[in-house]
């Protein structure tokens, strides 16, 4: 029989018990009074139902399940809110890990295999999780004579740059988190740096395989940063707007896919080599170069590379659908809220509680949200699909594809976009 | 205003600000965390496929795809130019896409000529 606690104590239980308390006095008080300070006379707080909100309100209001929902409604329209939570990061991430598991199932489906299985019981679905672990637990080896601060850098630069990216797109009427004039080129300034973070990692880590395959990736951007760029100027010509939201609520009546198709197949081939997919996974081609410019990254880092590849294939494939798709326009299919609620509030058993801040969210926002994730699903699905049925195609033929029969293509589109203009059919006196 | 319509994009900044800030403490948490054995120089070299590595690791090598580049530098700001027009296409009069063909047409030309010379591999 083994002791468990041969050395115990109560007395120096009590001792430690003490000694963390007194920690956690030490540190409230050296940060959170500081912290409360900075809230009461920096930041400006919000008014709620005519209340400036204090933090006794806040607390008081906290215990209080009427005077609650306000308080997340306010916070709901923070710019805090859309980074963190909805249209921003967590959103998206989600959004993300979701495509990983099903593109590892796909896959597998496809080439006959089971794919993830023990993990989690039912059919792997808690294999991301294990991932995760397994990836945060593992050593990170960094190559002798490697440029560290740029090789430690670079996979949270490409996440934060991918989050840059999702930070353009709308998935709601009014929910974005930048709302600017001037998306579109933001977009296309976020997608310039995802091949300049590439080739930093792959110099920095002074190893042949990623160097290569740092090089590959600069080909392949600047062979397809121009077609992807030509391709989207059809849509801007016939709305007139470099506004993604102006672009999406222009298609209520019809997607733009229906009358520029080839500019819908150019950005979806484009966009198919900016991610470096099969079959324009040069820069990470793993039968010839190890694993690209990923080969020298282990660990943690390598599941931030992937994290951000995913936020990136998230983040284009909504833009595929902002632009040529309709964005978040679909019919209504979400139901009204109901409005007994709304007048009598819940009512459970003796309990009846009168909420005033429901409902949380808007009939419009959840059915745009709704079918902007069914469309975007779509798209991912046709950017995974190509992975388990395609071979790699060379680099020769990758240039010479994006010069001349994309770029080719995409100013048949500006023509098509450009006669249907004048020609009377869409535009002003036109359709729309 | 200039300032205005530059603090639009702070809710950019403040995203990749946040990525920033949430994914840099996952590698300082898998370095807390993971094993730290420094007992083999071996295996800090860079990955060669089993091979002590020779060489330098930034090698020089040739670039046989070079005037793309040069391609890439000019039509790349002609793409953006078109943007200048095809946003404002909808205001201006039918009669001023006229130069703009002529524009287009140059800048074909332009492409052609360069598209044939990058396909003489050996003048390069």
């Amino acid at each position: 029989m083994s002791v468990i606690a041969p050395k115990f104590k109560l007395s120096e239980f009590i001792k430690s018990l003490l000694d963390n308390v007194f920690w956690i006095i030490l540190i409230l008080v050296l940060i959170g009074l500081p912290a409360i300070f900075m809230i009461l006379f920096v930041i400006e707080l919000p008014v709620i139902n005519g209340e400036l909100l204090t933090p006794f309100l806040a607390l008081s209001w906290l215990v209080n399940p009427t005077r609650t929902l306000p308080i997340v409604h306010a916070f709901m329209e923070t710019d805090i809110f859309r980074v963190i939570a909805f249209p921003g990061f967590g959103f998206a991430a989600l959004l993300a890990a979701g495509t990983i598991f099903v593109e590892r199932k796909m896959l597998a489906k496809l080439q006959l295999r089971v794919g993830p299985f023990y993990c989690g019981k039912f059919e792997g679905i808690l294999q991301l999780m294990g991932d995760g672990l397994k990836l945060i637990s593992k050593e990170i080896i960094i190559p002798a004579k490697a440029d560290k601060p740029i090789f430690w850098a670079a996979p949270v630069l490409f996440v934060a740059a991918a989050a840059a990216f999702v930070a353009f797109i709308p998935v709601a009427p009014g929910w974005v988190v930048a709302d600017v004039e001037m998306g579109l080129l933001g977009v296309f300034a976020v997608i310039g740096f995802f091949p300049i973070i590439t080739i930093l990692s792959a110099w920095s880590a002074n190893s042949k395989f990623p160097f290569i395959g740092g090089i590959r990736a600069l080909f392949q951007m600047v062979s397809f940063e121009i077609p992807l760029i030509l391709s989207l100027l059809g849509v801007v010509m016939l709305t007139g707007s470099l506004n993604l939201s102006e672009i999406a609520a222009s298609q209520s009546s019809f997607p733009w896919i229906v009358f520029l198709p080839v500019g819908a197949i150019v950005f979806f081939i484009t966009m198919l080599a900016e991610l470096e997919r099969i079959p324009f996974d040069l820069p990470e081609a793993e039968s010839e170069i190890v694993a690209g410019w990923l080969t020298e990254l282990s660990g943690m880092m390598y599941g931030l590379v992937q994290l951000g590849t995913y936020l990136k294939l998230y983040a284009f494939a909504g833009l595929f659908v902002v632009i040529f798709l309709g964005g978040w326009n679909g019919p209504m299919v979400v139901p009204p809220f109901p409005a007994e609620i709304l007048e009598n509030g819940i009512e459970m058993g003796p309990v009846t509680a009168k909420f005033v801040g429901l409902p949380l969210f808007t009939q419009e926002m959840l059915n745009g949200t709704l079918w902007f994730v069914l469309k975007t699903a779509g798209v991912i699905f046709f950017i995974l699909l190509p992975r388990g049925v395609f071979p790699r195609i060379r680099v020769d033929m990758l240039l010479n594809l994006g010069w001349t029969k994309l770029i080719g293509l995409a100013f048949v589109n500006i023509f098509i976009a450009l006669g249907l203009l004048y020609a009377g059919v869409l535009g002003p006196g036109g359709l729309q | 205003m200039v300032g205005e319509l530059a603090g639009n994009y702070s809710t950019v900044v403040l995203m990749f600000g946040f990525a920033m800030a949430a994914m840099a403490p996952a590698l300082i948490i898998s370095r807390m965390l993971s094993p730290r054995k420094r007992s083999n120089p071996v295996k800090f070299l860079p990955m060669e496929c089993g091979q002590v590595p020779t060489g330098e690791g930034r090698t020089h090598f040739m670039m046989q795809y070079y005037p793309y580049i040069l391609m890439f530098v000019v039509f790349d700001v002609m793409a953006i130019f078109l943007y200048a027009w095809g946003s404002a296409l909808l205001e201006i009069p039918k009669m001023a896409t006229l130069p703009m063909m002529g524009f287009l047409a140059i800048m074909f030309g332009a492409m052609a000529f360069a598209l044939y010379q990058s396909g003489r591999r050996r003048i390069w």
